[in-house]
């Protein structure tokens, strides 16, 4: 028998042993949903609450946008969008640092400055900007200064290590030609290394700024400035005619946001 | 005395491969030396050790009475600054522009903060404007380098090393990522231009018709030795079977 009718016969698309296998694996995964659905759907919601379809309806009525109350929130929705800007900016100020620290290609030293740059982007990245937030409302009071600290530390680990990670990813071949012409380590990072770093770096420079301008809305619910001190205050005192339109000034600013950085990379990539 | 002179030329990577094994090479005139050889015999190691891309383990390589081993960093940048290289893969910046990447050859030369700024002298662009028309590219020296085709790309190559007004260039197998027809034309002006230019050319090659058409010497090269080293005109047909044997 000719060795290709061997492989025919044994099947090997259909081994019985990875067949059992796939179906144990989806059954297995189908019963976990499943509990999943009765514990937090089925036995936690209390149905009876919530009413019927007349009540839903109701309650969302409330939140009917009172727009004379609008004026009140232009300073802290545009306060947002600073913190934003300042937050980001101070992120890339200091990951620039850190990311050339943690590419593994020319980090100085493989086993101080590689671990430190690693080390500070999962701090970073494992905080949560609340966190963050009220650490620095305690150090330094309420107020958008440390909201903007916030954002930086959050996001300082993001743009570090991506930054890091295209750092990496270049191309030798034309800091081969620039040393090869002699050009000193500042010229061929400035000329070889740079441009070819500059369309990812941009590009997650401008996704840091989208994310921390919908980070920054909530910062206030902590003290740390912006729009959500506000949204806070509303809320607290009940008045959900205010929390409708601060809810619809958010989305105008996250859409404009959104729609102005979509045009921006397009024009850099 | 010789321009170039290599003696005793030895690589052995770190994993213990030896690519150049005694090697010993002497360019007394500007001529065009082909070093022919398959894939692995040690080309590319070898032109790497004259500007100390590569480091060699041992032996000294001579550039106008310069022992180029012996320099510290800032004069080998500054020796490096006059030899030109070629690369097969361009090694173009793509987000550059033709001007820009001609440019960047003075780099060796021009104080850095003038290259971040492009803030170059002006005979210096004159002249790469001049260079960029010697080698057919002048109608594109504000595209950027992914824009253009092979053929152009590496001419924007031999515009950079000439930019370094090199005493010496070197080579590395040109034209291995253009098709044939190019290839032809690429090898045909780095000869005329190293003739024109008065100055060493030692290209890498693996094309026997290339070596046999464009070069005056050809050094053949088989893992890591030379095997032979004569004019072209002299070079035999066995001569050059033996280099291919190996792959037989």
């Amino acid at each position: 028998m000719p060795a290709s009718d061997q492989i025919l016969l044994s099947n090997p698309l259909r081994d019985p042993r990875t067949i059992v296998r796939r179906y144990l694996a989806i059954a297995a995964g189908l019963l976990l949903i499943s509990w999943m659905v009765k514990d937090v759907v089925i036995d936690e919601v209390d149905w009876k609450r919530l009413g019927g379809t007349a009540e839903l309806l109701k309650t969302l009525s409330y939140f009917v946008p009172d727009w004379t109350f609008f004026p009140q929130i232009v300073r802290p929705l545009l306060e947002t969008l600073l913190m934003a800007f300042w937050g980001t900016l101070l992120a890339v100020c200091l990951a620039m640092p850190v990311a050339f620290m943690a590419a593994r290609n020319i980090t100085p030293h493989r086993w101080v400055t590689y671990p430190i740059g690693r080390a500070l982007i999962v701090l970073s990245r494992s905080t949560h900007e609340v966190i963050f937030a009220l650490i620095y409302v305690a150090a330094l009071g309420l107020g958008p200064l440390p909201g903007i600290l916030a954002l930086a530390s959050r996001s300082l680990g993001f743009v570090a290590k991506t930054t890091a990670e295209a750092i990496e990813n270049v191309n030798r071949g034309p800091i081969e030609a620039m040393e090869a012409a002699g050009a000193s380590p500042l010229a061929v990072f400035l000329y070889a290394v740079m441009p070819q770093v500059m369309p990812a770096f941009a590009g997650n420079v401008i996704f840091s700024l989208e994310i921390n301008l919908r980070r920054a809305s909530i910062l206030g619910l902590v003290g740390a400035g912006g729009i959500g001190y506000v949204f806070a205050e509303a809320m607290q005192s009940l008045q959900y005619d205010r929390v409708g339109t601060i809810v619809i000034g958010l989305i105008g600013l996250v859409v404009a946001g959104e729609f102005i950085s979509n045009r921006v990379r397009a024009r850099i990539l | 005395m010789a321009i170039l002179d290599i003696k005793q030329l030895t690589k052995t990577y770190g994993n213990g491969e030896l690519a150049l094994d005694r090697v010993d090479i002497t360019v007394d005139v500007p001529e065009v030396v082909a070093l022919l050889g398959l894939s692995g015999s040690g080309k590319s190691t070898l032109l790497r050790c004259v500007n100390r891309l590569v480091e060699p383990t041992s032996g000294t390589v001579m550039l106008d009475g310069t022992d180029i081993g012996k320099l510290n960093p800032s004069a080998l940048r500054r020796a490096r600054a006059r030899m030109g290289m070629i690369f097969q893969e361009f090694n173009l910046i793509d987000r550059l522009t033709v001007l820009e990447n001609v440019l960047s050859g003075t780099l060796g030369v021009t104080p850095t903060w003038r290259g971040i700024l492009r803030a170059f002298p002006r005979d210096a662009i004159k002249r790469a404007l001049d260079i960029c028309e010697r080698v057919g590219i002048l109608d594109h020296v504000t595209k950027r380098a992914d824009q253009l085709s092979g053929g152009q790309r590496q001419r924007v190559g031999i515009a950079r090393a000439l930019m370094q007004s090199p005493r010496i260039l070197l080579v590395d197998e040109p034209t291995s990522s253009l098709d044939p027809k190019i290839g032809r034309e690429v090898m045909g002006l780095l000869a005329a231009i190293a003739r024109e230019a008065g100055v060493p050319m030692i290209v890498s090659v693996h094309d026997v018709f290339l070596a046999k058409s464009y070069s005056d010497r050809i050094i053949g090269l088989q893992a890591g030795s030379i095997i032979f080293d004569q004019r072209t005109s002299d070079v035999e047909a066995d001569s050059l079977d033996r280099i291919y044997q190996a792959a037989s």
